[in-house]
């Protein structure tokens, strides 16, 4: 019989205090787990994809759109440019590297990227098994597009037209798998990959074949988007403007406008965190309420403890030990929960749209949601240890009869 | 030994200031100690208990005066050499009778062992209500339990308070019986305080309140 002995006891002969306890703080600790992973998750989902872009060229438009349909690629795109007059912008001085991106098809809803290879480095990809992409209608698949669709090298794809799956627009032409990327946790992951060129040429049979509702052709060649890496951070200042002035073309600072999108999203975010604080504050005050009941309903019980030869630091031990056997069950159930029942959440919303991929909690942040239940749990104990250290023994053993 | 010299006490926002008579026992001596209710019973045996501290006087167990020991040390030493017997109330309800026993040892600081537990039970006929919740016993068996738990560290002086006014004339008597004789094999005195006239004649020496 040790002190924990007698602290689980106490807790099993409570059931109801004690799941009340545990239930109420498990669903705060939840909520504040589950917050910090979605604005985890969400980050991680945007930052990353940033790398080295600076700025993104593509048609007149929201520059948001812009920056969503090329960068994280969710949005339609805004239209296209001339490819000669993305040419012109990629041999500008002040560039480093500007890499295409053209748009138009998707396989089973994932879609389909006409870019060139420095796209690769720009997310630091690596291949899984096969090789690059060599000549035109030949693909190379990122790592969630291979395991979800079960694709292997050199399996034939049919592209769909436009962005969305759909079985009737198809296009004749099959695209062959050559090459597969490891996982990089960033949008090239779900991502199909081939050359400008087989983009234009599934599209030039389009236009012989006179799909009126796009205007993929014109014999000019046309791409989505540039994206563009300056030399030196001061080109930001006077590239952009100018090619804003151009007529058709517009350049969309990634960075500037996701900061934007965040702020919006961020008073959210700091809403239903207070919310999930305040809720956290609440079940702190339902564990000390309950602890302190089982204090005063065992009175007697201490006292004799205290005839024993128990002493102030070992019952206050006991209860401090119950107040942490709820805290650790409340964690571990508010931890399953959340994997298990947030992971579900996301993995229905990620079939659907193939976009966002849960990140596991990172140790610090679990450590951070430990060390508040810790300090709940030691105010709770601290509260409801009171009558124990008031408690006048020979008083309450003088009521025995 | 045990010596009490002088022993005045008195109850905090109280003005009754109690003045209790010199107690001397010697080795293996047993005292009874009768009166009426309010006249202070119940006082001394917690000053002797240690869970109350006197005003004035000395309070010798053993070797050791009591009345200088600090909170922490008359913890220590009621655990190790004290054993009290209650009225009704003797035991953790949500405990099992070989579970309270255990815990009994574990804060007299005495190593626990499960024989001497088990032969103990033998003793006072619990045995087989070893596994049994304590909220589950009868009032015999209870009182039973509550001698057990005072003797099963085998400490100096066994203080009961009314053990025997909520029992029968049968129970009574057995449970002095039992109380006299584990306090002759642990070698403890036996100090009984009771207004129950029945148990007058089962000890050599009284004190009158």
């Amino acid at each position: 019989m040790t002190l924990w002995n007698l602290s689980l006891q106490n807790l099993k002969s409570k059931p109801l205090y004690s799941f009340l306890s545990v239930f109420t703080l498990a669903l705060g600790i939840a909520l504040l787990l589950g917050m910090q992973q979605l604005k985890q998750t969400f980050k991680h989902h945007v930052a990353p994809n940033l790398g080295a872009i600076d700025v993104v060229v593509g048609a007149k438009g929201s520059p948001l759109q812009l920056v969503l349909a090329s960068v994280l690629h969710v949005d339609h795109p805004t239209g296209n440019i001339a490819y000669v007059t993305a040419q012109k912008i990629a041999k500008n001085p002040m560039v480093k590297s500007a890499v295409p991106l053209s748009y138009g098809d998707n396989y089973k809803g994932f879609r389909i990227v006409g870019t060139t290879a420095p796209f690769l480095t720009l997310y630091q990809a690596e291949f899984n098994k096969g090789r690059k992409v060599e000549k035109a209608m030949e693909v190379v698949l990122g790592a969630t597009v291979a395991q979800q669709l079960q694709l292997r090298l050199g399996d034939r794809i049919l592209s769909a037209h436009g962005l969305l799956e759909n079985s009737i627009d198809v296009h004749a032409d099959a695209f062959t798998v050559v090459g597969i990327l490891k996982p990089t946790q960033k949008v090239i992951d779900r991502l199909i990959i081939c050359n400008l060129q087989s983009v234009w040429e599934v599209h030039k049979h389009e236009n012989r074949a006179a799909h009126a509702s796009h205007d993929h052709g014109a014999a000019e060649k046309e791409i989505t988007a540039l994206l563009v890496t300056f030399k030196s951070p001061r080109a930001l200042l006077s590239l952009p403007p100018k090619l804003n002035k151009m007529p058709y073309i517009q350049a969309a600072l990634p960075k500037y406008e996701l900061d934007k999108l965040y702020e919006t999203m961020g008073i959210g975010f700091k809403a239903i965190t207070g919310l999930a604080y305040l809720i956290f504050f609440i079940s702190g005050l339902i564990l000390f309420t309950n602890l302190y009941k089982m204090v005063k309903e065992r009175t007697f019980d201490v006292a004799i403890l205290r005839t024993y030869g128990a002493s102030h630091t070992q019952l206050i031990r006991i209860v401090a030990q119950e107040g942490l056997a709820i805290g650790i069950v409340a964690f571990i159930s508010a931890y399953a929960l959340i994997t298990g029942g947030l992971g579900a959440l996301i993995t229905r919303i990620h079939n659907t749209t193939h976009m966002y991929t849960l990140q596991s909690l990172s140790l610090q942040e679990l450590l951070e949601t430990g060390i508040s239940v810790f300090i709940l749990i030691i105010v709770s104990v601290l509260l409801a240890i009171y009558p124990i250290l008031k408690m006048d023994i020979s008083t309450i053993l003088s009521h025995d009869t | 030994m045990i010596q009490t010299d002088n022993l005045t006490f008195r109850y905090k926002k109280s003005k009754a200031l109690f003045r209790f008579p010199k107690i001397t026992l010697a080795r293996h001596e047993n005292l009874l100690i009768l009166g009426t209710s309010g006249i202070g019973k119940t006082t001394l045996l917690h000053l002797l208990a240690g869970l109350l501290t006197p005003i004035s006087g000395k309070i010798q167990i053993g070797g050791t005066d009591i009345s200088t020991l600090s909170q922490k040390q008359l913890d220590a030493f009621r655990g190790a050499h004290i054993g009290l017997v209650f009225q009704k109330k003797h035991a953790i309800s949500s405990l099992t009778v070989f579970e309270n026993l255990q815990t009994r040892l574990y804060f007299s600081n005495t190593s626990v062992n499960n024989e001497k537990i088990e032969t103990l039970l033998k003793d006072l006929d619990l045995y087989q209500l070893q596994k049994a919740k304590v909220r589950t016993l009868s009032e015999g068996q209870l009182q039973r339990l509550g001698i057990a738990l005072a003797v099963v560290h085998n400490p100096q002086v066994i203080l009961a308070d009314e053990p025997t006014s909520s029992l029968d004339d049968a129970n009574c008597k057995n449970a002095i019986a039992l109380l006299k004789q584990q306090a002759a094999r642990t070698n403890a005195h036996l100090i009984v305080i009771t207004h129950d006239h029945r148990i007058k004649t089962d000890f050599e020496k009284t004190i009158v309140l």
